[in-house]
C-alpha cells in the first residue's frame, strides 16, 4: 500500500457550478409494495445511496457494476428522469427538481430536452407504427419548429448517412421492424442527437448487440460526440466496453456496488491498478482473451450472489463478499478516499496506511 | 465449406473418440431454396468442451437444435446425426421415434437455453420441477433428489432455500444455475448450452463459467457451449468452432483458433472484440454485414467482406484446409491470412508476437 497517497478522508466536494451536471450526496430509495393489508413498515430498496458525481462538458462517464447495483437508477437520476429522495442534482448550476417544481430560474423543459437517453432495447423505444423519417422528425420539430418538410428531410438524410445507414432515403421510409438491431440502435442515437442534447445516457446501449458490432457502435457514438458537443453517461456491466468507451472518450469509470459509488477514476488507473476489492472482482469477471487458455481462476470474492438491496450489509456493503474483509468493515462505513495523482478515489479502508483496519481481525465465514 | 462427403474432408473433421457426429446437417424453411444451416459437419469429442461461436443470425442456434433433432416447425433437417453412447451401438438420432427422442433429449443429451424463466413453469416450485422430471423419466425419485441437492450445491445454491420457492423469486443468475442443475439431474452425457448466460451480467456469466468448468471436471461431461461472445467461451473451451453464414468457417483446438486462426473472419472477429488488455487502437469493427439466408454470396460466403478475396474465392466455396494438426479452416488463403492480418490479443502489447505462423509486417 506504500504507493498510495491517502486523502483527507472527507467526501469530495462537487465542483458544482463548473460541471454540466452535478450530483451532490444523492439518495434514491424505493418503497416496495408489501400488500394491501400489510401495515408493517414497507421495504425500502436503497437503489442509490450518498452518491456525488460530476459530468463535465464533452465528458464521458462510464458506470459499471452487476445487475441490481443501482447504475441505471443513478444514470436516470443524472439526466433528471428519476427524482432523488435526498441530495441535489443540478444542471449548469440550476437545481433540476426546483425547476421541475416551478421554483427554478430556467424552464424544466429546457433541462429535460438537454438530457437524453438511449435504451438497451431500441426495438421497444421506437414507435412501431411510425416510419423512421417520422420518428426523427419529432425532435427536429421540437428544437427547430420553423424547419420545413424539405429541411427536416435533408437533415435526417444527412444524419442517417453519417451513422452509416445507406441509402438514407430508402431507410427513412421504413418502419422499425424492417431494421436490424444495430440499425435500430443507430436510429435511436440519431433521435437523441437531434435534440442537441448536452448529455446522452446510454443505458446498456450496446449490450444487446453482437460482440462484433459493439466497437463499431462505440466508435460511432464517440465520433458524433465531436460533431454534437455532447457528454455521455455510459452504463455497462462489461468493464472492457467501459474501458474502450471511457478511454477513447477521455473520461472516467465509476464502479457501483449496492447503490454506492465505490471507486472512480480514469480507465487506465482504475483497470490497471484497481484499489477497491470489488473493482478487482469486476476485473476478474472480464474475459482477457489471451493467446493461450489458462485454467479458470477462482473469483476474488467469498460469495457469488449479491445481497438483497432491501437490507444492505452494515459498514462497507461489500464486506459480506470481500476476500479482504475484516471485523471493522462490518462496523464502519468507508468514504471515498483519494489515491494517486489523477483523481482516482476508492471507498476502501485498505487505501489508508494508518487505518484501524490493519489491526482488525479478518472476517471468517 | 461444403464437405461433399469426400473421404479427404471426412478425415479433417474426424476426432479420436466422437460422442456426436454431425454430417452435412442442413435446415431449410423453404424446401431447399435457402438454408439456415448449410451442410454443417463436425465431431463433438467425448468429454470435451466445444465452444461454438457465431453472430446473431449465423445459424448457431440451428446447429444446437439440429444435434437434438429439435428444429422448430416447419423447418426441415437433413443430413446425419450419430450419437455414440459410452457403451452399446451408435444411435442414428434422426431415425428415433418420438418416445425415443424424448428419452434421448434428457437422459443422453440435455440442453439449456438463454432465459431460464421461459424454461421453468412459473406456477411450480423449483423442487417440483426436479421431482416431475425424475418421475417423467421413470428415474428413482429419492436418489435423484439427493443428486439434485448435490448439483445445486455444486452451483453454489442452497437446496433448502431454492427448492421451496417459485422460479420468479430467484435472481436471474440463480434461475439459470437452477436450470443447469435441472438439465443435469438425469445424468446426461452431453450438455448443450445455447447462450446460457447471455441475459446475465458479466460477473454472473463468469461465475457460471467457472462453475461449469468444475461440473465438467467432476462429472466428466461433454459440453457444447454456443455463443456470440468469443472471449467468454475462449476461457472454457478445449476446442472452438466458428460459424459464419450457416457453415463452419474454422474448427480447431482453442489455442490454435484464438492464437493462430486461419480464417480471415475469425481474425477479424478477434480484432473486433473489446478486450480488457489488448491495445485499444488495434480494435477494429468488421466492415460490411453478414448475409441473410436468401442471398448468401457465391463461392466463399465471406468474400465480399474479406480483404484477401480473389477470383477463386468468388467462384469456389472452400472446403476445409489443414492449418496445423486438428486445426482446419475453410479458406483458400489461410496462410496469407495468418501473415497479413495481425492479431492483437491480451499480452501482445509490443506487437512482436502478433502472428505465430507468419511474418509480422508491422
Amino acid at each position: 500500500m506504500s504507493d498510495t497517497r491517502a486523502g483527507d478522508g472527507n467526501r469530495r466536494e462537487p465542483s458544482g457550478d463548473d460541471a454540466l451536471v452535478s450530483l451532490d450526496d444523492v439518495d434514491v430509495h424505493f418503497e416496495e409494495e408489501t400488500g394491501l393489508f400489510d401495515f408493517d413498515e414497507p421495504d425500502v430498496v436503497h437503489a442509490v445511496d450518498g452518491v456525488s458525481l460530476d459530468v463535465e462538458e464533452k465528458d464521458v462517464v462510464a458506470l459499471v457494476g452487476e445487475s441490481g447495483c443501482g447504475k441505471t437508477t443513478l444514470g436516470k437520476t443524472t439526466i433528471g428522469l428519476q427524482r432523488p429522495t435526498a441530495g441535489t442534482v443540478s444542471y449548469r448550476g440550476h437545481d433540476i427538481w426546483e425547476a421541475k417544481d416551478g421554483r427554478g430560474d430556467i424552464p424544466f423543459e429546457e433541462i429535460r430536452s438537454s438530457l437524453q437517453i438511449i435504451h438497451q432495447d431500441p426495438g421497444s423505444s421506437l414507435n412501431p407504427n411510425q416510419r423512421i423519417v417520422d420518428i426523427l422528425s419529432e425532435p427536429i420539430r421540437h428544437t427547430n419548429p420553423d424547419a420545413g418538410l424539405s429541411e427536416r428531410r435533408s437533415r435526417i438524410y444527412s444524419l442517417l448517412e453519417r451513422v452509416g445507414i445507406n441509402p438514407a432515403g430508402e431507410y427513412a421510409d421504413r418502419y422499425p421492424h424492417q431494421l436490424s438491431g444495430g440499425e435500430k440502435q443507430r436510429v435511436a442515437l440519431c433521435r437523441a442527437l437531434l435534440m442537441n442534447p448536452d448529455v446522452i445516457l446510454a443505458d446498456e446501449a450496446i449490450s444487446a448487440l453482437d460482440v462484433s458490432l459493439r466497437v463499431e457502435m462505440m466508435d460511432l457514438m464517440l465520433d458524433l460526440q465531436e460533431d454534437f458537443d455532447t457528454s455521455y453517461v455510459f452504463i455497462s456491466h462489461d468493464l472492457s466496453n467501459a474501458r474502450y468507451f471511457a478511454e477513447h472518450g477521455d473520461g472516467k469509470i465509476g464502479v457501483m456496488y449496492l447503490g454506492e459509488l465505490v471507486e472512480i477514476g480514469h480507465p487506465q488507473e482504475l483497470i490497471n491498478d484497481p484499489k477497491h476489492p470489488y473493482t478487482q472482482v469486476l476485473r476478474w469477471a472480464t474475459p482477457k482473451l489471451e493467446r493461450h487458455r489458462t485454467e479458470p481462476e477462482e473469483p476474488p470474492m467469498r460469495k457469488i450472489d449479491i445481497p438483497d438491496p432491501v437490507n444492505p450489509p452494515s459498514g462497507c456493503r461489500f464486506h459480506t463478499r470481500c476476500p479482504e474483509a475484516r471485523d471493522i468493515c462490518a462496523e464502519e462505513t468507508p468514504e471515498r478516499y483519494g489515491v494517486g495523482e489523477r483523481g482516482q478515489e476508492a471507498a476502501c479502508f485498505r487505501v489508508l496506511d494508518d487505518h484501524d483496519y490493519w489491526d482488525s481481525d479478518p472476517i471468517e465465514d | 465449406m461444403s464437405t461433399n462427403g469426400s473421404t479427404e474432408q471426412e478425415s479433417k473433421i474426424r476426432t479420436d473418440d466422437p460422442i456426436i457426429e454431425v454430417r452435412d446437417a442442413s435446415v431449410t424453411y423453404d424446401d431447399g431454396t435457402s438454408y439456415v444451416l448449410d451442410h454443417a459437419s463436425i465431431d463433438v469429442e467425448r468429454s470435451e468442451v466445444l465452444g461454438v461461436v457465431g453472430e446473431s443470425g449465423s445459424g448457431k442456434s440451428m446447429f444446437a437444435s439440429a444435434m437434438m433433432d429439435a428444429i422448430p416447425d416447419p423447418g426441415v433437417l437433413s443430413g446425419k446425426i450419430v450419437y455414440h453412447p459410452d457403451e452399446g451401438e451408435p444411435v442414428d438420432v434422426l431415425a428415433l421415434d418420438d418416445e425415443e427422442l424424448r428419452e434421448f433429449r434428457w437422459e443422453e443429451v440435455s440442453m439449456v437455453f438463454q432465459g431460464a424463466m421461459s424454461s421453468f413453469n412459473p406456477t411450480m416450485k423449483i423442487e417440483e420441477h426436479f421431482r416431475e422430471t425424475l418421475k417423467a423419466h421413470d428415474a428413482p425419485v429419492e436418489e435423484g433428489m439427493s443428486f439434485a441437492r448435490e448439483l445445486l450445491e455444486d452451483l453454489y445454491l442452497d437446496p433448502k432455500r431454492v427448492f421451496d420457492v417459485y422460479p420468479h423469486e430467484l435472481s436471474g443468475g440463480m434461475q439459470q444455475r437452477a436450470l443447469i442443475a435441472l438439465s443435469l439431474v438425469l445424468e446426461p452425457e452431453v450438455l448443450i448450452m445455447d447462450e446460457p448466460t447471455a441475459a446475465l451480467d458479466l460477473l454472473m456469466q463468469r461465475s457460471i463459467l467457472m462453475l461449469l468448468h468444475e461440473l465438467q471436471q467432476k462429472y466428466n461431461l461433454t459440453m457444447v457451449f454456443i455463443t456470440h461472445d468469443l472471449p467468454l467461451v475462449a476461457d472454457l473451451a478445449d476446442r472452438m468452432a466458428v460459424i459464419y453464414a450457416f457453415q463452419f468457417a474454422e474448427v480447431g483446438p482453442r489455442d490454435e483458433v484464438v492464437g493462430n486462426s486461419g480464417h480471415p473472419y475469425t481474425r477479424a472477429l478477434l480484432n473486433a472484440t473489446p478486450n480488457i488488455e489488448a491495445p485499444l487502437e488495434e480494435m477494429r469493427p468488421i466492415p460490411g454485414d453478414q448475409p441473410a439466408p436468401i442471398n448468401v454470396p457465391s463461392g466463399c460466403s465471406y468474400h465480399p467482406r474479406c480483404p484477401l478475396s480473389t477470383e477463386e474465392c468468388e467462384e469456389v466455396d472452400p472446403s476445409f484446409y489443414d492449418v496445423e494438426g486438428d486445426h482446419v479452416a475453410a479458406c483458400h488463403h489461410w496462410e496469407e491470412a495468418q501473415e497479413e492480418i495481425d492479431l492483437h490479443l491480451a499480452g501482445d502489447d509490443d506487437g512482436a508476437v502478433a502472428s505465430d505462423g507468419g511474418v509480422d509486417d508491422e
